[in-house]
């Protein structure tokens, strides 16, 4: 934030006022009057949901679309992740469509380049073509124990060290010799003999191969960011100002692994949480640094191992709360308006997860029963969800109508509720997503 | 090392007789003679044993150069830095000429200079660049290359504070990696994180950093030429790697000394977490340098713990307990930890005799050799600590004195090597070799 400075001593309601102000007035050209009231009408329309407070006109809505805009324009995911241009000109194609309806519009910034990931040989993902049939409409993670148990210790002490020499040279093929790279903090006086472990060939050809996919990386970057600055001009905010996640997912997602962090949990409870501690301030300075590039405050969180049948409640308590909490804390206290997107089913966490400051945050469910969590959650945080995807994919748009009415009538009374999907669809019948509009637009209204 | 198996469960004793086992048969070593490797290994048993407070055969003497043979050899430390077979030609020189010693210092601390101006380091100056070009050292210019709000970040992070906030600063040709994101993030693919990599400013910036990679590696090659020359001759090197201490590293290329002084008053928290942390970098990045070198001694240069730069308790409170826990750490891998105390070390030696018999020696400067001897004299080896300014303004006769003076003081009963107070660059070769004939004349036990 180019901010006041006292930054320091504002409340985090202050802060917050201040990053509505600015996601307000985006650094834009809109294309008209029209498109500037429209954007306003939409952001604000928002806010008021985020604060439980009813919007001037009606629910505010995010069409839960993944990579629909592709298959809409004929193309599919691998054709968009490796040819720029028509990825451009297929999420244009959705933008033009459905743009003077939607709220928000997520731009292709999820849709991962392939060149790029196949220059640095990345090894988390499988993708169209790359592990994966080419037909299909996403990606695939690969999990592994990419980090031992007897790793903690180099994680805790230092986690940037930790990243560049043993985590990235395995997640990436190219990165392989970081692994030989000295301690950055290792010199002493004049580094000759640290300066000299960058003649090594393997090292010098993988930074050369950063260099190149960075090069890659940009103009898939170009792409992205000409689709984002169109749909700003059209009136259309963001909604994904940045992205965090929970400290145990971090771990057991990308570096230990389900089975390890499992076995953690009873093996050594006590690096897992000095680990996940260490994590809090590196997710919530990520989380930060991207929203103060893009100018929205909502951090987007997706959740994924603290999920009902992950893990007890006793377990949630003791090892998964806490530091997402602080994290929760953290982007709150920096003005910013944390969304967790709880994967899987969140009923059994309601009663824990409410302790936060009243609508300070976003709870983003799939598997829920929505009327349960407006009941546990309605006066602490805003709600959002939760068409389920096999009507959204399979249903008729009267079907998906329907649900969409007995959602906004369980969640929309008094405020604080944002309809979208339990996840986001790929494919299907693109009525489906303009039968959620036409719902919002017909049982969300507010009466003044 | 081998025996791997049970090193986690020997005593830092038996780490150590491992270690120096090691060195002593210097398994890698093709000598150039049968005599060489005969006089090799008295050398080293002649080290081991005053390390270890033994008595040997006579006292050892580490002649006390650091750029001398690039004078002796009729070029200058600015010549030897950017051309690097002067380097090799002069250091050459010195070793066949200079005659008996007991162990020689490589060229390794004579950094090229090439390989400074492709990154543009602000840390030092050094001549022709900054100082005079017939300076026969460097200079280091101390500044607040760290700022006082920002030990958080180093302590949170220390490696993402190094990469985009301290190297951009002391190193001009990598200021733009203040533009790269941290490396550390919570997406398996923080696919964004690549534009910044593309960005020409950051990319001529790693181009600086692999060019200055394959300078060094030139300049690399004729240090280990001269190096290994020098031991296969029979010469062994004492010197396994470097390490500092932790309030030191801070106060020296992080805050400076009016900084750290001012933290100890104003931040005392904030400046021991720093140093802890870097204390356990310091252990690892250390650790892992002596790896290879065969030779298990960490030579550590002190600075701000020495008499006059802070009081007795300061020194306690904030120089010693990361500084003892680094040592210590050495010590429990079986390193030798040599410290050479800079300036006075004269109202410390009731502290540091704390460390265990045997575990360090101490190399003074400037401090008081009766007292030493006296105070630490069963409890670590002391060297030192002809005057430097004997050494290059006295005659041979002279200096010969001043030694037989020393031996008599610190020698008996063993734990004394022969040494100066600090390295010469310039002077009379016969100063040096009138310190051999000193110790093979009066160091006889």
């Amino acid at each position: 934030m180019d901010t006041a400075t006292n930054w320091a001593e504002m409340t985090w309601e202050e802060k917050r006022e201040e990053r509505f102000k600015k996601w307000l007035n985006p650094e834009v050209k809109f294309s008209s009057e029209d498109a500037a009231a429209l954007y306003n009408e939409r952001v604000n329309r928002f806010i008021k949901a985020i604060k439980l407070e009813e919007p001037d006109d009606r629910v505010p809505v995010i069409l839960p679309a993944g990579n629909i805009p592709a298959y809409l324009a004929g193309i599919n995911l691998k054709t968009a992740m490796y040819d720029y241009d028509a990825l451009r000109r297929a999420w244009i194609k959705f933008l033009h469509e459905f743009g003077p309806d939607m709220d928000t519009f997520i731009g292709p910034g999820l849709v991962l380049p392939g060149k790029v990931l196949e220059i640095i040989d990345f090894k988390l993902e499988k993708w169209p073509g790359h592990g994966l049939p080419v037909d299909i409409e996403t990606y695939q993670f690969v999990e592994k124990e990419y980090i031992k148990a007897e790793e903690y210790d180099a994680l805790i002490k230092d986690p940037s060290d930790f990243w560049l020499r043993k985590f990235l040279p395995r997640a990436a093929g190219a990165f392989k010799a970081f692994e030989k790279l000295p301690q950055l903090t290792a010199f002493i006086g004049i580094p000759v003999f640290y300066v000299g472990a960058y003649a090594d060939p393997e090292i010098q050809a993988a930074l050369k191969v950063l260099m190149e996919a960075s090069i890659e990386t940009m103009k898939w970057n170009e792409a992205v960011k000409d689709v984002n600055r169109q749909s700003l001009e059209a009136g259309l905010p963001s909604f994904w100002g940045g992205m965090s996640g929970a400290p145990f997912d971090m771990i057991g997602d990308m570096l230990r692994g389900t089975n390890g962090i499992m076995m953690d949990m009873f093996q050594r409870p006590d690096k897992l949480n000095e680990a996940m501690e260490r994590l809090v301030p590196i997710a919530i300075d990520e989380a930060v640094a991207g929203a103060n590039a893009s100018g929205c405050p909502i951090i987007v969180m997706p959740l994924h191992k603290g999920t009902g049948g992950f893990m007890s409640n006793k377990q949630y308590e003791t090892f998964y709360w806490p530091t997402f909490k602080k994290i929760l804390l953290g982007l709150v206290n920096e003005g910013l308006v944390p969304m967790p997107f709880a994967e899987g089913n969140y009923e059994s966490r309601l009663e824990i997860i409410k302790d936060m400051p009243r609508s300070s945050m976003i709870w983003w469910f799939e598997n829920m029963d929505m009327a349960k969590a407006k009941k546990v959650l309605g006066d602490t945080a805003c709600i959002a969800g939760n068409i389920p995807v096999t009507t959204l994919c399979t249903g008729m748009p009267e079907n998906v109508k329907e649900q969409c009415r007995k959602l906004i009538e369980a969640c929309a009374p008094g405020g604080g509720y944002i309809l979208t999907g339990g996840a986001t669809m790929d494919r299907g019948n693109p009525d489906n997503l303009r039968a959620v509009m036409e719902a919002a637009k017909e049982y969300g209204v507010y009466q003044k | 090392m081998n025996a791997k198996k049970q090193w986690a469960e020997m005593t830092w004793e038996e780490k150590r007789t491992e270690r120096f086992k090691r060195w002593l048969t210097a398994p890698n070593i093709k000598f150039v003679s049968q005599e060489a490797e005969k006089l090799y290994t008295e050398r080293v048993t002649r080290f081991a044993r005053a390390f270890h407070l033994e008595k040997t055969d006579r006292v050892p003497c580490i002649l006390p150069v650091s750029n001398f043979a690039a004078y002796y050899g009729g070029s200058d430390l600015r010549t030897v830095m950017y051309d690097y077979d002067e380097l090799k030609r002069t250091w050459r020189k010195f070793l066949h000429e200079l005659g008996d010693s007991d162990t020689f210092f490589g060229p390794g601390m004579v950094p090229s200079g090439k390989m400074l101006e492709i990154l543009d380091y602000k840390l030092y100056k050094w001549p022709g660049h900054g100082i005079s070009g017939d300076t026969t050292f460097y200079q280091c210019v101390e500044g607040e290359y760290m700022k006082a709000d920002e030990y958080d970040a180093l302590v949170k992070d220390p490696s993402n504070f190094w990469l985009r906030t301290y190297l951009p600063r002391v190193f001009g040709a990598l200021e733009p990696l203040r533009n790269i994101p941290p490396f550390t993030t919570i997406e398996e693919i923080a696919i964004m994180s690549f534009v910044s990599y593309g960005r020409p400013d950051v990319q001529a910036a790693f181009e600086a950093l692999l060019k200055a990679g394959r300078e060094s590696m030139k300049w690399i090659s004729a240090v280990m030429e001269v190096s290994q020359e020098a031991t296969r001759m029979g010469y062994p090197a004492i010197m396994g790697g470097l390490s500092k201490a932790p309030f030191d590293t801070l106060g020296d290329t992080l805050r400076g000394t009016k900084g750290i002084m001012m933290d100890m008053f104003q931040q005392p928290d904030k400046l021991h977490a720093a140093m802890e942390r870097i204390a356990s970098l310091t252990i690892d990045s250390s650790l892992s340098s002596i790896g290879d070198s065969g030779v298990p001694i960490i030579m550590m240069p002190l600075h701000k713990g020495a008499d006059g730069f802070m009081s007795m308790r300061q020194y306690e409170t904030f120089y010693w307990p990361t500084f003892q826990k680094v040592i210590m750490a050495f010590v429990n891998e079986g390193i030798m930890p040599i410290l050479f105390a800079e300036g006075g070390y004269n109202t410390r030696l009731d502290i540091i005799k704390e460390l265990p018999k045997g575990a360090v020696a101490w190399w003074f400067d400037q401090t008081d050799m009766a007292r030493a001897k006296k105070v630490l004299g069963d409890k670590a080896c002391i060297i030192g600590n002809v005057p430097t300014s004997l050494l290059m303004t006295g005659t041979a006769q002279e200096v010969k004195r001043y030694c037989q003076n020393l031996i008599e003081i610190c020698a008996p009963g063993g734990g004394y090597i022969l040494s100066g107070g600090a390295n010469i660059d310039e002077g009379d070769p016969d100063n040096l070799r009138a310190m051999m004939e000193a110790v093979k004349e009066y160091g006889i036990y």
